[in-house]
């Protein structure tokens, strides 16, 4: 059994790691025995866990997380790093009740080598420890709590998407440099992400010399009509309001918002969510205008994202999303790690993630990993009317941040 | 007292637009439950087809052909869902609460998949049609003109429905199939067919409701959930079987849903359920319930 894997890997040195070939075949029939039999079964093969939703209020999310991934899989003939790879999908649902079985079911019974995915922070969180136990390689598509590379930091989980600060950090820092008249009302939703981004654009904004008109917190889930809370902006006498909305919520604010009046007399900002993707189709001309801040946008000026705005529109007929460059960049890096990695083991792997450096060629634009997360640029954007479909121009690039 | 009427008027008139559609969605439910006895877990599920009756056929584009085509279209939907429920249903009269629940709440669960595979999981916007698409001022405040329009439908409905109910024979033999089954069947009267009646014109409402939310609430999966849940506090609140009971029990809602968030906006989770527990302390029959009604 360990003749043909010595080979494989042999032959794969010769296409990319000349020099390393020797040193990478020792280390995989070293290291193989131990990692516990997944590597070895293929030798030139690798078990990738997807984790996406497929049920429940990120379905959609879960679409483009999936399409994202094929594409990088397509545009490189299925391989990562050399190795032919064999993606396992399952549903990660709502919530930590379904996403973390999904993980350990892919862990324990598909016996991947390593797992992509999850969208929310609740799932990601509780799946920390077993992905510590199994040490394989998690790179997160998604969630964005900081709690995941922060507190709850282990060495086995990676983040390709955003933390729910940076944003609305940038954002903060741009409005305290505008300074609107009367302040900014902030709105988000009473869960973790929308309390994050309140903290953050505080952080920023107050600590600018802003100062906050009013704030509220809307029941998660529950709110299909704003009109209570968005009552109390046009009293408080702020001159922008800033929120963090995704999403069904995202589609009714925007629109709440404009059929309020407030659309034209208070300027709506907002995290980059708030107008990314199919709510944008829905929110129709209520969202024109509206500035918001995130890693991404498809109107990113290079040619990364030329070829992949290109590549996505054909093969699915919608513009991509922020959601589908984050599995692509789960790809992309870890297509550059396999390569480096002297095994598919957990340790392996995250110290060739650990030492990848900046990472050319995303669609977003240049990133590294900074404390297993994204240290990214936030662009701002503007809802304008592209040839015909709503787009988030670029206006500026709002700088660079990390966790 | 001006300054604050003056402040909060916006989301007392919301209030008022919330409660019509409320009514007009509970109406039904409560006049199945308290004359039937039939507890329909399926009412929310017609709701949601009205919503993508509505998508369906506005297409996203505001129209007036669109939008009343859509609602007759959901209206015959409706009626048909309604003897449909009301035929399934039948069998399972006498057997309790609970496989009716099972069984409606088994038809929505269907429903509501068989709309995502057909729909997709987006969110979906059903806009107004012309003339009510747009901000109307009042007393110097924006307000969407669809949502005063919404008022009006709602004011409408609940008179005739009230007419007929209160006012015609028709409305007589309701009221008595309410009251006491066993004397109107005695009476030689079939009251399967005043059942079935009531059952489809009460399910062609929760239809009508969706389209005339659409441009309020958009269509979306998980709709049907939410409403069916607003509309089991509306018709506790207002007691069964009572139309009188579910329009107060409405406007009660849409009050506490606008205003009261408005007022108390760190409670805005707990006030729906809060006044639902505070009647059930002082009436636990509901505002306007029938002490012979199904309990």
């Amino acid at each position: 059994m360990a003749q043909p894997v010595l080979s494989r890997r042999a032959a794969l040195g010769m296409v990319g790691l000349a020099g390393l070939a020797t040193a990478a075949g020792c280390g995989n029939s070293v290291g193989g025995g131990p990692s516990g039999g997944s590597g070895s079964s293929g030798g030139g093969a690798v078990k990738v866990g997807l984790v996406i939703p497929q049920d429940g209020v990120y379905t959609p999310l879960g679409v483009d997380l999936r399409n994202g991934w094929q594409l990088y899989l397509d545009q490189h003939e299925g391989k990562l790093g050399g190795y032919e790879v064999e993606t396992v999908i399952a549903d990660e649902g709502e919530g930590p009740d379904t996403g973390v079985p999904a993980i350990q079911g892919l862990i324990t019974r598909d016996n991947v080598d390593l797992l992509v995915g999850i969208v929310n922070s609740a799932s990601a969180l509780g799946s920390v420890e077993a992905i510590a136990a199994a040490k394989k390689v998690l790179v997160i598509a998604n969630a964005g709590a900081i709690a995941v590379t922060g507190q709850a930091r282990n060495p086995y989980v990676w983040r390709a998407s955003f933390t729910n600060a940076q944003a609305a950090f940038a954002m903060g820092e741009h409005l305290a440099g505008q300074q609107p008249e009367g302040g900014v009302y902030l709105m988000a939703p009473d869960y973790a992400a929308g309390q994050e981004t309140f903290v953050a654009f505080k952080e920023a904004y107050v600590g600018g010399g802003g100062t906050i008109a009013g704030e509220a917190l809307t029941p998660f889930g529950t709110t299909q009509d704003f009109q209570p809370f968005l009552s109390g902006i046009p009293g408080s006498g702020a001159g922008a309001t800033f929120v963090f909305y995704s999403g069904g919520e995202a589609v009714d604010y925007v629109t709440q918002y404009a059929e309020f009046g407030l659309k034209d007399t208070v300027p709506l900002y907002g995290s980059g969510f708030l107008t990314e993707g199919s709510v944008l189709e829905a929110q129709g001309e209520a969202a024109l205008g509206i500035q918001t801040a995130l890693h991404y946008s498809t109107e990113i000026d290079n040619a990364a994202n030329a070829d992949f705005v290109a590549a996505y529109s054909d093969a699915h007929g919608v513009l991509p999303t922020c959601f589908a460059v984050q599995t692509w960049d789960s790809a992309l890096v870890l297509d550059l790690a396999l390569a480096e990695a002297a095994d598919l083991s957990g340790d392996a792997i995250s110290d060739a993630l650990a030492g990848l450096g900046e990472i050319s060629g995303s669609p977003r634009g240049p990133w590294v990993f900074d404390g297993q997360t994204p240290k990214q640029i936030e662009y701002l954007r503007e809802v304008q009317q592209g040839d015909g479909v709503l787009i988030n121009a670029v206006v500026d690039e709002l700088g660079e941040y990390a966790q | 007292m001006t300054g604050w009427l003056a402040e909060n008027f916006v989301s007392i008139l919301n209030g008022f637009a919330i409660g019509s559609l409320l009514f007009i969605l509970a109406v039904g439910l409560s006049l199945v439950f308290g004359m039937l006895d039939v507890l329909n877990l399926g009412h929310g599920a017609l709701y949601l087809i009205g919503a993508y009756v509505g998508y369906q056929f506005t297409g996203g584009v505001s129209s007036w052909t669109g939008f009343l085509t859509a609602l007759a279209v959901a209206a015959l939907f409706g009626l048909l869902a309604g003897l449909i429920l009301s035929v399934a249903t039948r069998p399972l009269v006498g057997r309790g609460h609970l496989d009716q629940a099972l069984l409606t709440l088994g038809v929505a669960l269907v429903v509501a998949e068989v709309i995502s595979i057909m729909f997709g999981d987006d969110v979906q916007n059903v806009p107004a049609p012309p003339g009510l698409d747009d901000s109307v001022q009042v007393l110097g405040n924006a307000y969407p003109a669809y949502r005063l329009a919404l008022i009006g439908v709602g004011a409408v409905l609940a008179i005739v429905v009230w007419l007929v109910i209160e006012k015609t024979s028709l409305g007589a033999l309701i009221r008595a199939s309410v009251s006491d089954r066993e004397m109107v069947s005695c009476l030689g009267v079939d009251d399967r067919k005043v059942k079935a009646g009531v059952f489809a014109f009460g399910s062609m409402l929760a239809a009508v409701a969706g389209v005339l939310g659409g441009p309020v609430y958009g269509a979306r999966t998980g709709l049907d959930e939410t409403v069916l849940l607003l509309a089991l506090v509306v018709v506790v609140i207002g007691g069964l079987g009572s139309v009188r009971g579910a329009l107060i029990g409405a406007l009660v809602i849409g009050q506490v849903e606008s205003l009261g968030r408005a007022l108390l906006p760190d409670f805005a989770s707990f006030l729906l359920f809060g006044a639902l527990a505070l009647v059930l302390v002082v009436a636990p029959r509901g505002l306007f319930g029938s002490k012979v009604g199904a309990a």
